[in-house]
């Protein structure tokens, strides 16, 4: 009801005169609606194929010239990476008013934080971690670009729960940095406070906050300035918002100052997710909302924040008691005179696995380990594309287990007794306290 | 097993109360019969929304007032369970006992003193024939009354615009004007999601200014769709 668009209606792609079949109302938002369509394509045969694509068409109001422009340079430009729904070509309607565009469909494996926020997706905190990658990277290709995005929020992002894999939607919004005023200023929660203020339009800078929200929102369930000054407002309407995320903001973490503490009963989820993970996390966090927080200038980078979630996802171990994925933290470690703590779920004593450090990477060495590019070959930091080493146990003594070499050349091993070991691809270096593995242009040492 | 600890993200509850006027002249050319249909239509809808929002606990229930009021839907109802019972029309337009009820449901407690400010929607098509004063005095008394959203539908060319504006207690906010059955359900639609939006997790800010002097970014009614309803549609 109240549909702009006709189901069984056509649209025109405005560059290349195809027609388009609107199929079926997915959704309506703010500027306007989403549509399910399919694209006409005539052979010279004659026969018809198909290919389903979205269709989202502007609210009268939001179908203006600057819009239609905005979108026209977008489609010129092309999608920073694969992971944008990004916009293909303009569409117009015969006998309707104004226009919409064309985008790529939404797989329906990917799945929106809002799920993640109620709970009705479950993923594990390596696809999570993975989830957080993906998206510093997808902003940072489109930052690279010159490209701003303006309204990082819970509805314009979508991830794979069980691989972790990103998209990012609703880049009709994506502008020239500083370039021209768009029209959006970010949703509540997730706008910088500066915005919020009203002393700064979106830009780079901003993305950058709400990029750095939405990763709290992930891996916290819950927003990192909502403690004790939220429990104490009693409606929270647009005034109380203006003061908690513009005026008055303050991190709950805060080391310098307490008074905004996550409440127990009103803030359960930060005071359990906040001493579970390592603390280079907790640091990073607590930079970009404390100094982040007041200077944009001060922001934690897509690029800091890609690095510390390729970490966390090394840093995974499991309870070996009841399975559960817990978190290697080097600091903590330290302070413990190396007692690894309990596991966050059945309690009980948590055992080390093996692990290695490569240069700078230390990664815990479990029955499911992967070794990639980016931990071996400084050079091609990042690339998760294929394995170049897994964790495989012994085909005879079950027991023992070794890192099975899936690259092309042979790794030189050297054993803690000094004895050198050449292990060719497809075969095992043992795991043995001390022993180095050259995987050609990097070394690895084991730790048991 | 969970594979990580926690739980949902933590919500407020979002109050969201309609109240109708069931006195006689609903009775005439099937208001009364419209107003039901357009609540159910919007149901569904008002789910999708509550569905996707992981800041509210939206909670629905209903008042219904002609000769005296009552609760129609007494329980604070989460909206996917929420289901509409036929009202009825006869009688007088007792909106200040209407308005007292609410006032008294608005107290801490009953309300929780932490919460989304509430949507409070006021549906009529009349005169008052109470105390309407006194009764909005009662309301605006309470925190939860003077902070809530208040939304006002006027059914037909013999709603009194002047209390429903006293009623909504901002001027740049008018009472949405329903003149026949498809305006009706394209408000109600509008107010149980678009304004339930906007009390708990405002949707993209736009750098269009809103009506201004609302402590809740209340977004512009969409424009009706081309074509007129149907002559015999107009009340």
């Amino acid at each position: 009801m109240n549909q702009m668009l006709k189901i069984g209606q056509t649209v025109r792609a405005v560059s290349t005169g195809t027609s388009c079949r609107v199929e079926q109302f997915l959704g309506g938002g703010g500027q306007g609606e989403v549509y399910r369509a399919v694209l006409i394509v005539e052979s010279p045969t004659g026969a018809q194929s198909n290919s389903a694509l979205a269709l989202k068409w502007y609210f009268p109001a939001q179908a203006t010239a600057a819009q239609r422009a905005a979108l026209a340079e977008l489609i010129r430009k092309g999608a920073p990476n694969g992971r944008f729904l990004w916009p293909i070509d303009l569409a117009e309607a015969p006998g309707a008013r104004g226009f919409g565009y064309l985008m790529p469909l939404r797989d329906p494996r990917y799945r929106g934080i809002v799920d993640l926020m109620k709970r009705r997706i479950e993923p594990s905190f390596r696809a999570l971690a993975g989830a957080g990658l993906g998206l510093a990277q997808a902003f940072l290709d489109l930052h690279s670009q010159g490209l701003c995005y303006r309204d990082i929020s819970f509805g314009n992002v979508f991830f794979d729960p069980q691989s972790g894999d990103v998209l990012v939607g609703d880049n009709d919004n994506v502008a020239v940095d500083r370039a021209a005023q768009g029209a959006v200023l970010g949703t509540p929660r997730f706008m910088a406070p500066e915005i919020v203020r009203g002393e700064a339009l979106p830009s780079t800078q901003s993305d950058l906050f709400s990029l750095a929200v939405l990763l709290f929102y992930m891996l916290m369930v819950h927003h990192p300035l909502e403690g004790a000054r939220e429990a104490a407002i009693h409606a929270l309407d647009l005034p109380a918002m203006n003061k908690l995320y513009g005026a008055e903001p303050l991190f709950i973490y805060d080391p310098g100052d307490e008074s905004n503490r996550p409440l127990p009963g009103y803030h359960d989820n930060a005071l359990i997710y906040w001493r579970l993970y390592p603390a280079f996390l907790r640091e990073l966090f607590t930079r970009a909302f404390t100094a982040g927080l007041r200077d944009p200038q001060s922001r934690v980078r897509e690029s800091e924040w890609r690095a510390a979630m390729a970490r966390l996802r090394d840093a995974i171990l499991y309870c070996g008691a009841c399975g559960a994925e817990n978190f290697y933290d080097a600091e903590a470690l330290r302070a413990a005179d190396g007692a690894p703590g309990a596991c966050w779920s059945c309690a009980r004593a948590l055992v080390l696995p093996p692990r290695i450090r490569i240069g700078r990477h230390v990664v815990m060495l479990n029955h499911d380990t992967q070794l990639f590019p980016h931990h071996v070959d400084d050079q091609r930091l990042y690339d998760f594309s294929q394995p170049v080493a897994v964790m495989a146990q012994h085909p005879v003594r079950k027991h023992l287990w070794g890192l099975k070499n899936l690259s092309g050349v042979k790794w030189d091993v050297t054993l803690p007794d000094g004895s050198l070991k050449e292990v060719k691809p497809d075969q095992s270096a043992p795991l043995a306290l001390g022993a180095k593995i050259q995987f050609g242009k990097a070394e690895g040492e084991i730790r048991i | 097993m969970a594979k990580r600890p926690g739980g949902e993200l933590a919500t407020r509850p979002l109050h969201f109360i309609w109240m109708a006027d069931c006195s006689g002249s609903m009775k005439g050319d099937g208001k009364i019969q419209a107003l039901n249909a357009a609540i159910r239509e919007a149901i569904p809808h008002m789910r999708a929304v509550a569905d996707e929002n992981p800041n509210a606990q939206v909670l629905v229930r209903a008042i219904r007032f002609a000769n005296g009021a009552q609760w129609h839907i007494a329980q604070p109802t989460a909206v996917a369970d929420f289901k509409w019972s036929d009202l009825s029309a006869d009688g007088h337009t007792d909106m200040g006992e209407a308005l007292a009820m609410l006032a008294e449901q608005l107290k801490i407690p009953p309300m929780s003193d932490r919460a989304l400010p509430p949507v409070l929607v006021l549906i009529s098509d009349g005169q008052p024939t109470d105390n309407f004063q006194q009764g909005l005095d009662m309301l605006l008394a309470q925190p939860w009354g003077k902070k809530a959203v208040r939304i006002a539908i006027a059914i037909g060319e013999d709603a009194d615009h002047e209390v429903l504006q006293l009623f909504i207690g901002n001027p740049e906010l008018k009472p949405l004007q329903a003149n026949n059955p498809e305006a009706l359900v394209r408000q109600i639609k509008w107010v149980s999601t678009a304004v339930l939006k906007a009390a708990s997790a405002p949707a993209s800010q736009s750098t269009v200014p809103l009506p201004g002097g609302s402590n809740v970014p209340i977004p512009a009614l969409p424009a009706p769709n081309a074509g007129p309803a149907s002559a015999e549609d107009v009340w």
